[in-house]
């Protein structure tokens, strides 16, 4: 299956202090579509930093980040911003909604910046509330949800602009077992039924045990790839 | 949406909110109000000015006002008087004679502009009986009355019933002088009253100039609301050989302190929003910056640093004009209550009248003025907007999400 992200020799170097720090080092990685794909390893190791470089909110030192054939690493801002619009979904630790919003405005929202009806934009906001059985939700704003109903939020607002693939940094940190087990389900079952492509990094070793392939890095390189069956 | 979320943003911090609400809505009030009271000082003067001196216009012959020669007078003063009064914008004709000369008393001498006046028309276009402080209007003496200003009457050194000489050139340019007696003195504000005329009946005048029944000068004034520099124009066009002025012409004193007055109150509204506007930029920076992750994250999301700068420049306007129309409905109230009130300032009379000024002022704010300061307001707004909305744009969504 030809790669949907394929990142060659990219690597990532800080220079906020007097030594430079090597985020990212010599890294190449491939991930198809579909794949349900956990980045994993201990604090530090540099899995925020690839999946951002991976989702185009930063930027490699050197190497080349392609998505579809697209060479991201090099875009302008203004045509990355689009980029991520219609092709990258994002799931935060922190949830980051908008907190003036309600959860049926949240998801909307992503929508509007793609330009597409009221009308649709509602019914697919609601029917991604459905699937995330909070659809008694929907007017709620997020100071007003839960925890593991606010990342039901962010995953729902991820999916709501039909991106390539979804990106969620530490996305059960702040959840409680329950919430992260139902959480895990969803994304999976999600990835499952809609072929939809999830990327995580985690070092939740509930998340591991769902995930189907896990990359682990050390030291900002890549020490072990296995896909399971 | 974005007007949503910059509506809902504003309402975030209810406090914050209010106080620069508050703020608005009392800079506002204070800037309409403040504008008002000072147009109230303008057309105090104007009106003063107009009403005792200039009227709202003034025909003669053009000749005439070169260098005063009294032997151009108008040529069909009737006719222009009666093509006035049958205009519907004019409220009152009054028809002069003038000359100018010296006068005279028993102890000093002194140039003086003589005006033989109609005193019923006068009393109605100048209202030159109210001015009267001592004495009576043209009566209570034998012989020819003459009314001085006070200043006038103190450098003579003449009171009431006093006998004056006033000396002039007739038509036929020989020297003659009349005896006339004080029958009145006139408080004035203007000092071209008050120290530099004489009024004498206008029958008297001619006599004494040989010129019969002739004009020199013809003055009108007009109702409410009229505008005069239309209305000469008319007057022009119907009687070309004439010269027809408005008080803008007459006046151009008026007319530089109606543009000064203008000028003023685009200065106030500079210095008031500009005040108000460092608020706005602190509560608008205060709340970008503590939303950096929120703003962030809604780039990383794919909106455009464009709609960012947008939505922070629409909470900016919405957080600016909130207080506006309570502020100008505020100002416009208490505008309209001092307007039928007036505002009594008669412990100052003395000083104000010596300018010009009446006693009792009444504030008043002209439509175009509210717009003005409308526009201000958006004005302040936007530019008030820009360094937080410029904050806002800058922001690298991964520093923001990663940085707080």
């Amino acid at each position: 299956m030809a790669a949907l992200i394929k990142a060659t020799n990219i690597t990532k170097v800080y220079h906020k202090t007097s030594v430079p720090v090597h985020a990212i080092n010599n890294l190449s990685v491939e991930i198809a579509e579909g794949e349900f794909t956990a980045i994993v390893g201990p604090s530090g190791c540099g899995k925020t930093t690839l999946l951002n470089i991976l989702g185009g909110l930063d930027q490699p030192t050197s190497g080349t980040v392609m998505i579809d054939g697209v060479d991201i690493s090099r875009m302008k801002d203004s045509d990355l911003i689009d980029f991520r619009l219609h092709n990258i979904g994002f799931v935060f630790q922190a949830y980051n909604l908008i907190p003036v919003l309600t959860a049926l405005e949240n998801i909307e929202f992503i929508m509007l910046l793609q330009k597409r009806s009221r009308k649709e934009r509602v019914a697919r906001a609601k029917e991604l509330l459905e699937q995330m059985n909070i659809a008694d939700k929907a007017d709620h704003r997020p100071g007003e949800l839960s925890g593991g109903q606010q990342q039901r939020v962010a995953v729902a607002r991820a999916l709501a602009s039909n991106p390539r693939f979804i990106l969620a940094d530490e996305p059960t940190a702040n959840l409680d077992s329950v919430s992260t087990e139902n959480l895990l389900d969803l994304m999976a079952r999600i990835n499952r039924e809609q072929k939809a492509t999830f990327i995580f990094s985690t070092h939740d070793q509930r998340v591991m045990d769902k995930a189907r392939r896990l990359i682990r890095l050390v030291d900002g390189a890549i020490v072990s790839d296995d896909v399971r069956s | 949406m974005l007007a949503i979320l910059a509506w809902r943003n504003v309402w975030r911090h209810k406090g914050r909110s209010a106080v620069v609400i508050g703020a608005m809505v009392v800079g506002i009030w204070s800037l309409t109000f403040g504008a008002a009271f000072m147009n109230s000082f303008l057309l105090s003067y104007i009106e003063t000015s107009i009403r005792h001196d200039v009227s709202n216009g003034q025909i003669h012959h053009p000749e005439f006002t070169k260098d005063f020669d009294i032997k151009f007078t108008i040529a069909e003063p009737e006719r222009i008087v009666r093509f006035l009064e049958e205009n519907e914008s004019v409220a009152h004709v009054a028809r002069r004679s003038i000359v100018n000369g010296m006068i005279a008393s028993s102890r000093q001498a002194t140039g003086v502009k003589i005006v033989g006046v109609e005193p019923a028309e006068e009393s109605r276009v100048t209202l030159l009986d109210s001015l009267i402080s001592e004495g009576s209007y043209f009566e209570g003496v034998t012989g020819h009355p003459v009314l001085l200003g006070r200043r006038l009457s103190e450098k003579l050194k003449v009171g009431l019933k006093s006998k004056i000489v006033l000396t002039f050139q007739d038509v036929e340019g020989n020297i003659t002088a009349g005896s006339f007696r004080v029958a009145g003195i006139l408080d004035a504000s203007s000092t071209t009253i008050d120290e530099g005329s004489a009024f004498v009946l206008r029958e008297d005048l001619n006599r004494l100039l040989g010129i019969r029944d002739a004009v020199h000068e013809i003055a009108y004034t007009t109702f409410p609301g009229t505008e005069d520099d239309v209305l000469a124009s008319q007057v022009q066009a119907a009687f070309p050989n004439e010269m027809v002025r408005s008080w803008h012409d007459l006046s151009p004193l008026l007319v530089f302190m109606e543009q000064w007055m203008g000028a003023i109150l685009q200065m106030l509204i500079v210095i008031i929003m500009l005040a108000l506007a460092f608020g706005i930029v602190n509560t608008m920076l205060m709340a970008v910056l503590e939303r950096v992750r929120e703003v962030g994250v809604m780039i990383a999301l794919g909106t455009r640093r464009g709609r960012v700068f947008l939505m922070i420049v629409i909470e900016t306007l919405f957080l600016s004009t909130a207080g506006g129309p309570v502020g100008l409905l505020a100002g416009y109230l208490t505008i309209s209550w001092l307007g039928k009130r007036g505002i009594d300032l008669s412990d100052y009379s003395e000083g104000l009248k010596s300018i010009g000024y009446e006693s009792v002022l009444h504030p008043q704010l002209f439509p175009s003025d509210y717009v003005t300061i409308v526009i201000g307001v958006l004005i302040t707004a936007i530019l008030a907007s820009l360094y937080p909305a410029w904050k806002a744009i800058r922001m690298q969504p991964v520093d923001a999400i990663r940085g707080v």
